[in-house]
């Protein structure tokens, strides 16, 4: 027989007199809370798949383009044009997840939880918009970290593109914070999950066919600046042509953009709007 | 010491005027908020916390100005809203620990914490499954646990009773009452059912259509509100007459006849009424004052 080996003591209610730290470590830990959710950590099995899926093959090429350097001694896949070709890619991952999250707060109602603590509007709305912009930088940036390594160790008879390679990790940098103000604004007016995923990826298809659609009308009439500016419509291209404008990187669209400082502005335009409407939307549903 | 505050407090909504005029102050314990649905007791809570402006007058919490210091008010201040709150698909452990690092708790210290708080609210093994599966008794205790684990000075509770079998509003109230005594956190407690709030505060404030009614300690409130309903089968109309001439003050519902209590003596003359006109006795019971028994 087994004796027993501890005793419970009830010892009545303790209170807590340890740190209290600020808004800024509250907002932080939220911030990591929802990155780790983005890509399903903590969450249940079912909505890791997702995320894993779309991890997977953003880091397909990558792994494509190292084995080529490798066997066929040659240049691999370009870093620039990493977003354009992987462009869909990272659309189903901005609608899939930035809908997570933001809905189920307001869905659950957890959000006045949050504001009823040492935190403002603000820090709530910054900490799901940076958990967002580092998801899809993560989501980016790992491929490309990847193949740079790959091209380290292969030693090639062409020049190791280090240039190249920090010119796409600024572009990715624009690319996330770009994508999650939209998707985030997007997301945020609806409760429901499923009706963001779908605006989200409506939005993605919306830009991609109307840009294209136009780019193909100027083309075919010869109108060649005309072309170039209406691929702006499609926030990847967009963000190319800022790449290209500002680090000097070939553009991935294969004719050119509008030079100067335009698609920059246009940019920050768009992510201005994004999170302006973003948080006009929560100062509303913080006072209901 | 004063807990909470208000001076002159109005709000005003573009189609209602929630609270108006309304200069309360309550101090150190439970203190209980009771008003009808409607009648302002959420938007005082929301003014009190600083989320929402107030259109006039001014409000305190712990002696810090609502409206210029509500992110100092929400460090020391715990709050348990009324509506659901909860996610379904993290467990209940998992949330309060995230709400206690909301709260400014290092990640250590909101572990046990919250492990602390939910034992204190009575949440057992049942503290790692999804909140989702989740009945409406063990979603409250989570509600509370939240608004406790930071170990606040003061909490605001919009109706935790809301919803509950009797058991569980039982063992909610017992748990307030612990909050406010043992735990030594005051606790401003919201309900529409005044009879409610009388087992557990210690000061009633009760506010309708956004006006102060009445605000009282509870010695006071239950010397008003004591009164015994009886119920005899038949010759209630004589009982009625014996009580009168008895001089006591009787009032007649159908049936049931209510005695105000003015002394300790009122209960002997009632028993003697009874037994000297031969009744057959049904009921006899103390009448919790309503509201509108209160403030007719």
């Amino acid at each position: 027989m087994t004796q027993p080996t501890g005793v419970i003591h009830d010892i009545g209610y303790r209170h807590y007199d340890g740190v209290r730290l600020t808004r800024g470590y509250a907002a932080t830990a939220l911030a990591l809370n929802s990155l780790r959710g983005a890509f399903g950590l903590g969450r249940t099995a079912r909505s890791k798949i997702i995320p894993f899926l779309i991890a997977g093959t953003m880091l397909l090429p990558a792994v494509v383009s190292i084995a080529v350097m490798a066997l066929l001694k040659e240049q691999g896949l370009p870093y620039s044009g990493y977003a354009v070709t992987m462009q869909a890619v990272l659309a189903v991952f901005l609608a899939a997840q930035s809908p997570y999250l933001v809905a189920p707060d307001l869905r659950f109602r957890v959000l006045p939880l949050y504001l009823s603590r040492p935190l403002k509007v603000i820090d709530y709305v910054g900490a799901k918009f940076v958990a967002l912009v580092v998801a899809l930088f993560l989501l980016l940036a790992a491929p490309l970290t990847l193949m740079y390594i790959g091209e380290l160790l292969v030693e090639l008879d062409t020049p190791v593109r280090t240039s190249e390679y920090l010119a796409s990790l600024g572009g990715g940098v624009i690319c996330a914070v770009l994508l999650a103000a939209i998707g985030l604004a997007l997301a945020s007016f609806t409760p429901r999950r499923g009706l963001g995923v779908a605006a989200v990826i409506a939005f993605y298809m919306f830009t991609l066919a109307a840009s294209g659609v136009f780019f193909g009308v100027f083309e075919s009439e010869n109108q060649q600046t005309a072309a170039e500016w209406s691929l702006l419509g499609n926030p990847f291209f967009l963000v190319d042509a800022v790449q290209t404008n500002l680090f000097g990187t070939e553009p991935s669209n294969g004719t050119g953009y509008p030079p100067g400082i335009a698609p920059a502005a246009i940019t920050l335009a768009v992510i201005a709007l994004a999170l302006s409407a973003l948080y006009l939307r929560y100062r509303k549903a913080a006072a209901a | 010491m004063t807990i909470l505050a208000t001076e002159g407090l109005t709000k005003r909504f573009p189609r209602v005027t929630a609270l108006d005029q309304l200069t309360v102050a309550a101090g150190e314990g439970v203190t209980g908020l009771v008003g009808a649905n409607g009648a302002g007791k959420s938007t005082l809570i929301k003014i009190l916390l600083g989320l929402l402006p107030a259109s006039a007058g001014r409000a305190s919490v712990l002696g810090m100005d609502a409206a210029v210091q509500g992110l100092e008010i929400r460090r020391s201040v715990g709050y348990m809203p009324e509506h659901e709150c909860l996610p379904p698909d993290v467990s209940a452990t998992e949330f309060v620990v995230h709400m206690a690092q909301m709260s400014g708790l290092p990640r250590t210290a909101a572990r046990e914490r919250a492990a602390d708080t939910l034992r204190h609210v009575g949440l057992h093994e049942e503290r790692y499954r999804p909140i989702g599966g989740y009945s409406t008794g063990m979603k409250q205790r989570v509600k509370l646990a939240q608004a406790l684990v930071h170990d606040p000075k003061v909490v605001f509770l919009d109706e935790p009773t809301n919803g509950l079998d009797p058991q569980g509003r039982d063992e909610m109230l017992a748990l307030i009452r612990r909050i406010g005594t043992e735990f030594g956190i005051s606790v401003l407690v919201t309900s529409h059912l005044l009879g409610e709030l009388e087992r557990v505060c210690d000061h009633v404030i009760v506010i309708d259509g956004g006006r102060l009614l009445r605000s009282s300690a509870i010695g006071e409130l239950t010397q008003v509100t004591q009164a015994v309903a009886v119920e005899v089968e038949e010759g209630w109309e004589q009982l009625a007459r014996h009580l009168t001439e008895a001089g006591e003050a009787v009032a007649v519902e159908g049936r049931l006849i209510t005695v105000q209590v003015r002394a300790e003596d009122t209960f002997d003359v009632l028993r003697d009424a009874v037994c000297d006109l031969d009744l057959n006795l049904v009921r006899l019971e103390q009448r919790h004052g309503r509201i509108e028994d209160v403030f007719k």
